[in-house]
């Protein structure tokens, strides 16, 4: 599990963010929120150092497969 | 031949009709305009309808039918499209009041090639708004109700493509899928829709939702015609940096193969029983299908289903950092212009950081090669089209579904080809769907599975009672 962010947290995350909403609507959002980094954090447990991500860059253009 | 007689036919069934001169494009076209115009204020499936355009259409491919310039099996077909697929100078919404009066100038690839095989656009069809979220209630256009019973959902985001289609409302339809949004609807519904591999049908004009997830494909009422549709659609495209630069296949050459000695896998394990499980009666519904292609001669094997059920996590984290990103400008002006549960989804994305987007791209690496290494035991896997049957639209709780196991998000994750086809009802009446997954490209083997299965079968005859 992650650690559960507050309501204070997550206002001055949508501060930074540029998001203009209001505690009402924050509130709402908190909940979805907690439960997108608890799956972060659940995926983060079976990743080795040697993982790279799915899309990576390529310097060359060839002909897509 | 009555208006009556004509619109639950099959593309299969028009086009053969077509060529016998027994109707004409602009019969077909007028039965599913009457057809709209008589049940469609119940269901809400159309956005817009292009009656006129329709018409004018219709009359140009018959002469083109009767000169013998023949476009092939959709000449003369009345399809719809999911209004999120650029058509030039036809408003284009995402059932969104941020693009509500968005009229594009160009069309999106598939539209163009739909154009090109002589198919007929009737209109743009009702989509949970953006293609995410739930059904959306409070939209500028009302949520698609599903024609089994109009006081349940019929599955999204492709929700008017699986309405229309059930409804025979039109004979094809385009959806888009990012995490089961063709299949879905399509299992709710009691149709077929197949989610292509990733690259193989082009994204080019499709308003993204997550450019790494976003599939296009076709939804219609048979496994054939599901196939005619996505020989129209598929083939590589430079407009998309996606699109994959591989041959098409005839996608209808093998359907009538059979599957005898073909190996299922059912990744049941750690997986249909995750959380809340899967809803029982929707489990033994499957269980029979599965007994139906044993008969045809499959042999069913158990994989284990813990990778799968991880998938829904990394998928789901990709697409809302993804759809935030997208969307990010107009969240930060305008955000009541989007329905509360589509604004309140993508705006998870505005709190999750560069890691967590990153932690999920990796963990698709190595979830996507554990699910692949399946294949070495298997040809295909097999899984409910959903967890449990479509809920009504009073007792939707948008938390329930992170409860359920997720059948479709992990081959979203993965880009194989996934097909969804009629495999039974409730006690209720309402539709389930039997989901065949195969190898990147190997859209072939999805289609001879799932028309094996539906030729034995007469789920897909089977017709709403609206």
């Amino acid at each position: 599990m992650a650690t559960e962010i507050t309501l204070d947290q997550l206002r001055a995350k949508a501060l930074q963010a540029g998001l203009a909403l209001d505690d009402e609507e924050l509130q709402k959002l908190l909940p979805g929120v907690n439960r997108a980094r608890d799956q972060v954090a659940e995926l983060r447990q079976f990743l080795s150092d040697a993982t790279e991500p799915a899309a990576t860059f390529t310097a060359l253009t060839v002909d897509k497969v | 031949m009555t208006t009556n007689d004509l619109y639950y036919l099959t593309i299969t069934e028009a086009a053969a009709g077509l060529r016998r001169r027994d109707f004409s494009p602009v019969e077909l076209t007028k039965a599913c305009l009457a057809r709209i115009e008589a049940i469609d204020g119940k269901l809400h499936s159309f956005i817009t309808l292009t009656a006129d355009r329709a018409f004018k259409q219709a009359r140009a491919v018959e002469r083109e039918l009767h000169s013998g310039n023949d476009h092939g099996p959709l000449h003369g077909i009345p399809i719809a499209l999911k209004d999120l697929y650029a058509t030039k100078g036809i408003r284009t919404t995402c059932h969104s009041a941020v693009l509500e009066n968005w009229t594009p100038d160009r069309d999106a690839t598939a539209v163009t090639k739909l154009q090109e095989a002589g198919a007929i656009l009737l209109g743009k069809l009702g989509m949970h708004e953006f293609a995410f979220g739930g059904p959306s209630v409070d939209a500028p256009f009302p949520a698609v109700r599903n024609p089994w019973n109009t006081a349940h959902i019929p599955g999204g985001s492709s929700s008017g493509s699986g309405a229309a289609l059930a409804a025979g409302l039109c004979y094809g339809a385009l959806g888009s899928d990012t995490g089961g949004s063709i299949r879905t609807p399509s299992s709710h519904c009691g149709i077929v829709g197949i989610k292509p591999t990733y690259g193989r049908v082009s994204r080019f004009g499709v308003v993204p939702l997550s450019w790494s997830l976003d599939h296009a494909g076709p939804m219609a009422r048979s496994v054939e015609d599901c196939a005619i549709l996505l020989q129209a659609i598929a083939g590589y495209d430079a407009k998309d940096p996606a699109s994959a630069n591989i041959a098409v296949p005839d996608f209808r050459a093998g359907l009538r193969v059979g599957i005898k000695g073909l190996r299922v896998g059912v990744p049941r394990v750690h997986w249909f029983d995750e959380s809340k499980g899967t809803d029982p009666e929707t489990e033994a519904v499957f269980d029979n299908a599965l007994k139906t292609l044993e008969s045809l001669g499959a042999v069913i094997l158990d994989i284990d289903g813990k990778p799968f059920s991880i998938a829904r996590k990394a998928n789901q984290t990709i697409l809302v950092c993804e759809a935030y990103a997208y969307h990010e400008k107009t969240l930060q002006t305008t955000p009541m212009k989007f329905g509360s549960s589509v604004r309140r989804r993508m705006l998870e994305g505005a709190f999750l950081g560069a890691a967590d987007y990153i932690t999920a791209q990796r963990a698709r690496s190595v979830l996507n090669e554990q699910i692949r290494a399946n294949f070495s035991r298997v040809d295909v896997f097999a899984v409910p089209g959903a967890a449990r049957p479509p809920e009504a639209f009073e007792k939707m709780d948008p938390n329930e579904q992170n409860l359920r196991p997720n059948f479709t998000n992990p081959f979203n994750l993965t880009g194989l080809p996934a097909i969804s086809v009629p495999c039974g009802f409730t006690s209720a009446n309402l539709p389930v769907g039997l989901q065949i997954v195969a190898q990147p490209f190997e859209e072939t083997t999805c289609f001879r599975v799932a028309y094996a299965y539906e030729q034995a079968t007469e789920w897909h005859k089977r017709r709403p009672p609206i």
